[in-house]
């Protein structure tokens, strides 16, 4: 019981200095997410740069002028191949983003068997969702029946998602925020145990009676409080550069439970590094060197798969890929699939697990 | 008296170097306990583990007849504790320190609110309780630091240099604060830099160099220790000054050092015998003399002839600290 009412007293304290250097943390960590949206979230805005094939197995005028509009639609770049195992190669390789069939009856089939299928790769979902409706659009100006049969195909995409589609910054939000929230840890809770440390704060509460583990916890549960706030401002900033949650109220929420993750985790983390680190130039350096490439490998900028193998095992490992995933998934798609949630929150979780139990363990074992 | 504090035997270790080694003293409840010694020679050691934040290599400390490190909890509460550096949230108000400082020490709230109060009292900073720390002037952080280290009313006080960088006003009003302190019955124990506040202060002394305790007494067992003369000090004229001094020589054998109008001598052996004589023949020889006096040696001689240094100043691991603190959040 003591254990609670001990954080419960430290927790007031971090929250009242944090209070009374409330406008000083409202602009810290607004820059770096006003930094990065608004001047790298303006990178390949162009939206015609889908590359789309097409196999036209019908060659009939009608099919023709439906490749027209296709083209005339300008929401994509169209190349036209011989066959349909070609044009699936090229879509695995990551060459192209689609491949659309036309089928030989073109234009005659019913609505249970359309006369046009449309392959996509899963993992370049974003891009195309700008061009579904094109093709659908141009599709049924000959019959309202045919409609685009659409298939996902594999998700071997290796194709980059920036330059391709016009939303790089809503694909960036969700990088800068876990990343807002990793660094506002690392360099307000860490920082904190050292000044307190230094300024023998610590050692204030080490000849009080309340539980180490307090301290620890407190830092912890003041990290996720703060985290709160990084979260808003970041979605703030997103918002005035019409950056929108695309599964709306419960995306939110689910990037708030993230974020909080994130926040624990790395508070933990941190509170590991600061219980062995007394000097802030060295924490600092240290930091950095963990904090940086983590974010780096997690996706922020452009996607995974775009990094090369030797690096993959390093990005499975990385939490905040699993961050970053989770919140692109509803702030881009709309949808958060229960497999997917299962991974992320499972990896998340036992990030957080290793961040408490660590800290507390290797503070006890300093102070001891 | 009983005794509050039992050190038996209390060996520290930080893996080859021997901070404490084998120290046993007692303290007795009301005292006001005085621990001197050069830089590095173990006192702070000694009170981190007496604080219970150091676990001790051997040996153990009995605080009113519990083991520290058995009854961390119980022991905790009955001490308080206050450094040289002023520790207190400068982003605090003076209320919430005392208020965060009263619940770490799991005071009721009741208890919490009566506490507050008498110690914004005590401190003079009912009307500033509001006001952040950081904007207070030293001397009100010092008090503000010194009733929030007694706000949960601790039988025994550990004073670490207290009155280390403050002026010479606010180092005797220190130095009343702990007298009276010490009057409402509670037991200190003091560590600090400046001899003559422990000789003003301590009941009792104890002398540390290289871990361990090499003298204990009341200031003046401590002087008589050192030697069993006294000092011999004349002022006159600057005339008369050398005159004296060769007088001291050659009828009492006397090595006198002249400081403009100022004689000092050293006796030996029977300095009340030597003082009167010196005295009489003065006077017979109508020499310039405005006063004449003799006392035990200071603490300063004391303390140099038992660690066989002046309060050197050791040079050890660098340890920066307030220039790093450049980022509180």
């Amino acid at each position: 019981m003591t254990l609670i009412e001990d954080t419960l007293t430290l927790y007031k304290r971090e929250m009242l200095i944090f209070k009374s250097h409330l406008r000083t943390n409202i602009i810290r960590s607004a820059m770096f997410p006003i930094i990065f949206i608004f001047f790298f979230g303006s990178i390949g805005s162009s939206s015609i740069n889908v590359n789309v094939a097409v196999v036209n197995y019908a060659n009939n005028p009608q099919s023709l002028s439906f490749i027209n509009s296709l083209t005339s639609s300008r929401t994509m770049s169209i190349t036209s191949l011989t066959t349909q195992t070609d044009a699936l190669n090229q879509l695995s390789e990551g060459k192209i983003t689609a491949v659309i069939v036309i089928l030989p009856s073109f234009p005659k089939m019913s609505a249970g068997n359309p006369a046009v299928d449309v392959y996509y790769s899963t993992s370049n979902f974003e891009a195309v969702q700008a061009v579904l409706p094109a093709i659908q659009q141009a599709a049924g100006s000959f019959d309202s029946n045919i409609l685009a049969n659409q298939r996902s195909y594999g998700n071997t995409s290796l194709r980059p998602l920036y330059g391709t589609t016009s939303s790089y910054v809503v694909f960036l939000v969700g990088g800068i925020l876990s990343m807002t929230v990793a660094f506002g840890m690392t360099f307000g809770t860490g920082m904190s145990l050292i000044t307190d440390r230094q300024l023998g704060n610590l050692k204030s509460f080490l000849i009080s009676p309340i539980s180490k583990d307090s301290i620890v916890l407190s830092k912890i549960l003041a990290g996720a409080t703060e985290a709160l706030l990084y979260i808003a401002i970041t979605l703030i900033v997103g918002s005035l550069d019409g950056v929108g949650i695309a599964m709306g109220l419960a995306g939110l929420a689910w990037i708030v439970i993230i974020g909080i993750m994130v926040a624990i985790g790395f508070a933990g983390i941190s509170t590991i590094l600061a219980s062995r680190i007394g000097k802030v130039e060295v924490y600092t350096i240290v930091a950095q060197t963990i904090v940086m490439p983590l974010w780096f490998l997690s996706g922020a900028f452009f996607p995974t798969t775009s990094f090369p193998s030797f690096m993959q095992p390093i990005i499975m490992v990385d939490p905040l890929t699993y961050a970053t995933q989770g919140i692109r998934n509803v702030m881009m798609l709309g949808y958060y699939p229960l497999a997917q949630i299962a991974l992320d929150l499972g990896v998340m979780t036992a990030f957080m697990a290793f961040g408490i139990i660590g800290s507390i363990l290797l503070f006890k074992s300093y102070t001891d | 008296m009983r005794n509050i504090i039992e050190i038996n035997h209390l060996v520290k270790r930080f893996g080859n170097f021997t901070a404490v080694s084998d120290i046993s003293f007692n303290i007795e409840a009301g005292q006001i306990y005085g621990i001197l010694g050069p830089n590095g020679a173990g006192k702070t050691t000694t009170i981190s583990l007496v604080l219970g934040i150091e676990r001790p290599t051997a040996g153990k400390i009995l605080v009113d007849g519990m083991d520290n490190m058995h009854n961390k909890a119980k022991v905790k509460q009955m001490i308080g504790f206050m450094t040289q550096e002023t520790i207190v949230d400068s982003d605090l108000t003076a209320y919430e320190n005392l208020e965060i400082a009263a619940r770490l020490y799991h005071l009721e709230p009741q208890e919490t609110r009566r506490a507050i109060s008498t110690a914004l009292e005590e401190a003079e900073l009912t009307e500033f309780k509001d006001k952040p720390a950081g904007t207070f002037s030293g001397g009100m952080k010092r008090r503000l630091y010194l009733v929030k280290s007694m706000i949960h009313a601790p039988k025994v006080l550990i004073l670490d240099e207290p009155t280390t960088g403050l002026d010479v006003h606010n180092r005797v009003q220190m130095w009343e604060h702990i007298r009276e302190l010490n009057s409402r019955g509670v037991t200190i124990i003091l560590t600090t830099q400046y001899l003559e506040e422990a000789e003003e202060l301590c009941n009792k002394i104890s002398v540390i160099d290289h871990g361990k305790i090499i003298a204990t007494g009341t200031p003046s067992e401590l002087k008589r220790l050192v030697s069993k003369g006294q000092i011999l000090e004349i002022i006159t004229t600057r005339d008369g000054a050398a005159k004296i001094a060769k007088l001291l020589q050659s009828a009492f054998r006397l090595q006198a050092t002249v400081k403009e109008d100022k004689i000092e001598a050293y006796m030996e052996s029977n300095p009340l015998t030597i003082f009167s004589d010196v005295l009489n023949r003065l006077m017979k020889e109508k020499l310039p003399l405005i006063s004449i006096s003799m006392h035990l040696p200071t603490m300063d001689d004391v303390f140099i002839k038992l660690t066989g240094s002046s309060l050197r100043d050791s040079v050890g691991e660098n340890k920066s600290d307030r220039s790093n603190v450049m980022f509180r959040r």
